[in-house]
């Protein structure tokens, strides 16, 4: 949790600093959006976040927003599949394309740069091609499955909370049970700090560096069903474009080394919230959308190094003690 | 003996913490003079051309060049003065050409840009020195090893090193390839070169060196001129030390078989296949100079690595060994050599190593972990093994290495497994660590698992072992009972000296 | 042993390589002279322009490449550059950034005949723009909505990208058009200041870079700053739908007078409910089918389609509830082509 403060902190400013220089931000109204976006994209940064930890990486994230955002509209309208079935179908697309991930990262060895950047390539490539370059849309059928996006929960006045940050709160909470209450996920910590010593323990790093790509695409996937029912408007060359990059920002951000076996779930929620936090700042400060990146890049700049420096501070501390009893 | 020497080094001293790696060594290389020196493992000779060739500076000592006095502060200014170390493992580079390599760092170049024809020519020159005759553009990756050892020779020589140090240079050679490089030594050695020539292969020794320097605890040991050079001189000073009783064993009997390893045939294996037994409760010494391939053997009794063919059995089961955990399965642990890559996960706290290798059975429904398992657990291994140190959420990399090396033994026992390898199990851990290692083995053994022993340190092996295997060229080549355990046994076994057949031998040949 | 491997699969993935190609590139050689038209990017609007062009290049017996770049400027160099390559008899563009693609523009021109359409570049060597003035469509946005809101009110606008001259061109006229300006397409209002007069307070213009979600995103980022907003302007094809959206959310239609652009279908049903009020539309089919046509002709030798103004007017036109139903027959009758 001491790794949390430097990212919390960060999260607080930037809350207090829009909230005095704008009273709008307050508004139950436009704290719903940025709950919204924030579920949103914390739901791809913890797939992300799996990946991370065993020390590889996913870039193929915004792709695979895309082709899911370009098939569900597709099969259940224009083809007209029946819900269960066009999930079913996106469940064993998806679960291929993890496991494609993961064997190639494992059995052929190939770096997991590559094996996702030609993910990136492949899936947006195949999306373009499926929907000819046209834009696809629920129209104005489908408003039921749409509320798994836009919905809210009413919980006071106006103010409610939005689906979509339920289900990342829920995924968080089963997702930091998988790697902190598991086998499974003791073994994807283990092998992410050491994966020779973790094969020398009886794990079968292969088969669970092939579980994270797994959960990677998984929740990319999922993400992508909420996002394309959210825009409701997937134009497949640009829809989801730079997502891997928020994603592996926010996971970064909460706390996961990509040199592997570090990362905490919730700090990773935490981190899509500061991102999502600052596009609406940015937003309704008025401040000119030019200067957007470079804010954002600023922000992770000075929250990684926080948090760089309070470790190091911690573990001079943690020095000092153990050398003076 | 009047005349100046090339090197003259006297009283070298190095010190590590907790040994003296070399007590004052003096040591002369005449021009064109081959000296060989030879010791156990970790007698100092590493430690002593390191020395030389500038990768350590010495606690204390000179070393003169030509009567000049000399301090090398890297390997760059020990090169430049004409000294030339030629590693057991090479340092050519193998995706460029043979003529890149000879001048990487120094091509002959105009401004800036490489002089291909001045290149080529040059490196044809040296290559011819050293016999080689190969095309010099031909990229190193596609000669075989025993070339790749003479180009290494050529780039001394290109270098104009006037002493070659060659650090076990035939260790991964074949017979033939080996015949070719004393060739060129001698043929250097009729120019005026002169070579240092480490190795623990008496019988190469003896044909090569004019004379042989031995060294035992980095002191020197004795010193012979090539008349007197004989085997068993070589191993009496090799050996000559008292050897201290480190550790009384209380034996029992041992009970009946539990692995059997049968025919098997490695990547590395020359002449002969490999068959031996584990008994229940028994250790079993696994001795061999460094490279003989113990730790190979052991990889793949662990599922770490392939073997070509052969059978293992345990507990009268035929095993197949295609993975650590499948090794797991079947009663096999293996405590790796290397602690801090394989054996534990350093970033991790002391439970998790501990409960990390048995998960796979110890849990609850939906593969929770099992909190109260783990905590008995970790409470049991801290008290029964002693492990000092341990704190909850502190990685292990603050434990000291005995402590460490605790909790990977640890890991195991926590399974029960029928078979333990251990390599090279004390390796960088103070006195007390040993002393309470070698009582868990002990204890170990004593509660009937099998015990497969890889050390370097002959003591070890001598006051643990039941029974010794001793192995040389990657296959068995001796079987010692506890009651003819010598030093001397053991290294004349090791170096070839005598041969003692193991009962069950079997030639390639049959076993293919 | 692994050399050889690897090097039988260079040669398997390198053989595949030229069958493929050779299979793309294999449809019937004549003599028919080839163009290209280049886009500035991939959406709807572009495969409506591209029926368009097909159809002329049917109709006056020519080939026609129509290229779509993914990335912006740097995709239309690729493609123009392969289409020279060729030897094409003609190209047509949009150029996605007219005063740094000068030198781009230039090259076509030297090596066949350029014309724009879509967005021009008068700087150029072009020989004719194809489309329509996008100063004027704009004011003519504009002009819905002082209709819609007579009594004035706060505006935002929304805008996937500025600097490209039709962009600018558009968001100029609504603005020019708000503030009762004179007609004169060479002012630009800097983007983060408030524009007003005694009516009219155009409070911000939010770029969104082509990110539909962020397009959403800032559209209610807009409505939670300014909670007193009047209405809201849509200048790309996607921005409408993303504003009826978010503002359908926020539970905020009735409040919001809503004005696009272009023809996405999200926002021509939105203007039959009477949730956007109307929407100016340009005629993409009519880019393409001019272009192929203009350039078919220049191909074998005939200049005399150049009008003398160098400038062929496909007017952009105004849909509102009242037009709706004849203006989608029209464009199904397009698309079922």
């Amino acid at each position: 949790m001491k790794k949390l403060f430097g990212i919390l902190g960060v999260l607080v400013a930037v809350f207090v600093l829009t909230a005095i220089l704008e009273p709008n931000f307050l508004t139950a109204y436009n704290l719903q959006n940025t709950l919204r976006w924030t579920g949103l994209f914390g739901i791809i940064s913890i797939g992300a976040a799996f990946v991370i930890i065993t020390g590889g990486i996913d870039l193929s994230t915004g792709s695979v927003i895309a082709l899911v955002g370009v098939l569900v509209p597709m099969l259940l309208v224009d083809v007209g599949m029946s819900l269960v079935l066009v999930l079913l179908i996106l469940f064993g697309i998806l679960l291929t394309m993890g496991i494609f991930h993961g064997v190639l990262v494992t059995k052929l060895n190939l770096q997991p740069f590559v094996v996702t950047l030609c993910g990136l390539l492949i899936y947006r490539g195949l999306a373009r091609w499926l929907a000819g370059d046209q834009t696809q849309g629920f129209g104005s059928a489908f408003d039921g499955l749409r509320q798994l996006a836009i919905g809210r929960i009413p919980i006071a006045g106006d103010f409610g909370l939005p689906i979509p940050f339920v289900i990342l709160i829920v995924l968080a909470f089963l997702s930091a049970g998988f790697l902190h209450g598991t086998v499974w996920g003791r073994y994807l910590l283990a092998l992410g700090h050491n994966e020779e010593a973790a094969r020398f323990s009886g794990i079968n790093t292969s088969r669970m560096i092939t579980v994270a790509y797994v959960i990677g695409v998984m929740t990319a996937g999922f993400g992508g069903l909420l996002f394309s029912l959210d825009v409701n408007s997937i134009q497949p060359a640009v829809h989801g474009n730079f997502y891997e990059l928020y994603a592996i920002a926010a996971a970064v951000l909460g706390g996961c080394s990509l040199r592997g076996g570090e990362g905490s779930i919730f700090g990773v929620v935490i981190g899509a919230a500061v991102l999502r936090l600052l596009y609406n700042a940015i937003n309704i400060l008025g401040i000119p959308t030019q200067l957007e990146f470079a804010i954002i890049g600023t922000v992770i700049l000075v929250g990684v190094s926080t948090d760089e420096i309070v470790r190091r501070l911690a573990a001079r501390h943690e020095l000092k003690t153990t050398r003076d009893t | 003996m009047g005349e100046i020497p090339l090197l003259e080094v006297q009283g070298i001293t190095k010190r590590f913490p907790g040994t003296l790696a070399l007590d004052s060594v003096d040591l002369r290389v005449g021009y064109g003079e081959v000296v060989a020196v030879i010791g156990e493992n970790g007698a100092g000779k590493s430690t002593l051309m390191n020395i030389l060739a500038g990768v350590l500076l010495p606690d204390e000592g000179t070393i003169h060049l030509d009567g000049q006095v000399q301090a090398f502060a890297s390997v760059k200014q020990a090169h430049a003065a004409g000294i030339a170390l030629i590693h057991q493992e090479l340092s050519l580079l193998p995706n460029l050409s043979v003529a890149a390599n000879l001048y990487l760092g120094r091509e002959p170049a105009r401004a800036g840009w490489i002089n291909k024809r001045t290149l080529r020519t040059q490196a044809l020159k040296y290559l011819e020195r050293v016999g080689l005759k190969c095309d010099p553009q031909t990229l190193v990756a596609a000669l075989p090893i025993g070339q790749r050892q003479l180009v290494e020779v050529a780039r001394a020589l290109a270098s104009n090193a006037r002493l070659l140090i060659m650090d076990e240079p035939t260790s991964s050679l074949a017979e033939e390839e080996a015949e070719v490089l004393f060739g060129v030594i001698r043929e250097l050695q009729e120019r005026g070169v002169s070579v240092l020539y480490v190795s623990h292969r008496l019988r190469e020794v003896m044909s090569i060196a004019d004379r042989v320097v031995v060294l035992r605890d980095g002191r020197i040991t004795g010193r012979l001129a090539q008349e007197s050079v004989t085997r068993d001189e070589m191993v009496r000073c090799m050996i000559g030390r008292k050897v201290n009783r480190i550790y009384t064993r209380k034996r029992n009997e041992p009970g009946p078989v539990v692995m059997r390893v049968e025919g098997l045939v490695t990547r590395s294996t020359k002449k002969r296949s490999l068959s031996f037994c584990l008994h229940e409760g028994e250790i079993v010494g696994l001795a061999g100079l460094v490279g003989s391939g113990r730790t190979e053997l052991l990889r793949i009794l662990f599922g770490v690595d392939m073997p070509k063919s052969g059978l293992v059995t345990v507990a009268g089961r035929p095993v197949e060994l295609k993975s650590p955990h499948h090794a797991i399965a079947a009663g096999i642990a293996l405590v790796p050599e290397d602690r801090a890559k394989q054996g534990l996960i350093l970033d991790m706290s002391t439970q998790p190593n501990l409960s990390l290798g048995a998960l796979y059975r110890h849990y609850l429904g939906w593969k929770l972990l099992d909190r109260t398992w783990e905590n008995s657990v970790t409470k049991g291994m801290v008290g029964q093994l002693n492990i000092q140190g341990v704190q909850a959420g502190k990685p292990t990399r603050h434990l000291s290495g005995g402590n460490q090396q605790k909790v990977v033994l640890g890991k195991w026992l926590t399974l029960h497994p029928h078979v333990l390898l251990l390599d090279e199990p004390t390796r960088g851990i103070d006195v007390g660590a040993k002393q309470e290692t070698y009582k868990a083995i002990d204890e170990l053994a004593a509660r009937g698992m099998a015990i497969l022993l890889v050390s370097s340190e002959s003591d070890e092996i001598i006051a643990l072992s039941d029974r010794v295997l001793v192995m040389q060229d990657h296959t068995i080549v001796g079987e010692l009972d506890h009651t003819e355990l010598t030093e001397k046994a053991l290294m004349q076994l090791a170096t070839g000296t005598v041969h003692k057949s193991p009962t069950e031998e079997e030639s390639i040949g049959e076993a293919a | 042993m692994l050399q050889r491997a690897s090097h039988y699969v260079h040669c398997v993935v390198i053989g595949f390589l030229v069958l493929f190609l050779a299979a793309c590139g294999s449809s019937d050689e004549a003599d028919r002279p080839e163009v290209g038209f280049v886009t500035n990017g991939i959406a709807s609007f572009w495969v409506i322009a591209d029926r368009g062009a097909n159809t002329a290049a049917e109709e006056f017996d020519v080939e026609v490449s129509v290229m779509m770049p993914p990335d912006g400027p740097a995709g239309q160099s690729r493609m123009v550059e392969s289409l020279l390559a060729r030897g094409v008899d003609g190209i047509a563009i949009s150029p996605s950034d007219p005063v740094n693609q000068a030198g781009l523009l230039d090259e076509i021109a030297q090596n066949t005949y350029l014309i724009t359409h879509d967005s021009d570049a008068p700087e150029s060597q072009r020989l004719v723009y194809v489309g329509m003035d996008n100063y004027e469509a704009g004011r003519m946005c504009g002009q819905l909505l002082k209709e819609a809101m007579p009594e004035g009110g706060e505006v935002v606008l929304f805008i996937g990208l500025l600097g490209q001259l039709n962009a600018d061109l558009r968001r100029q006229g609504v603005i020019d058009e708000l503030m009762d300006r004179s007609h004169d397409n060479s002012r630009r209002d800097p983007v983060d200041q408030v524009i007003a007069n005694e009516r009219y307070t155009i409070l911000d213009t939010r770029v969104d870079q082509f990110d539909f979600a962020r397009a959403k995103g800032q559209v209610e980022d807009a409505l939670a700053r300014y909670p007193e907003l009047d209405a809201m302007v849509g200048l790309f094809v996607y921005n409408p739908p993303q504003i009826l959206e978010a503002v359908r959310e926020a539970g905020k239609l009735n409040e919001i007078t809503i004005v696009g652009f272009d023809e996405d279908a999200a926002t021509l049903q939105a203007i039959r409910d009477g949730e956007i009020v109307g929407t100016v539309v340009q005629n993409p089919y009519r880019y393409g089918y001019e272009s192929v046509r203009v350039l078919a002709s220049l191909a074998r030798g005939d200049q005399s389609v150049i009008p003398e103004n160098q400038f062929i007017d496909i007017p952009a036109r105004r849909i509102t509830v009242d037009n709706i139903d004849v203006f989608e027959a029209e464009l199904e009758d397009i698309i079922g082509n």
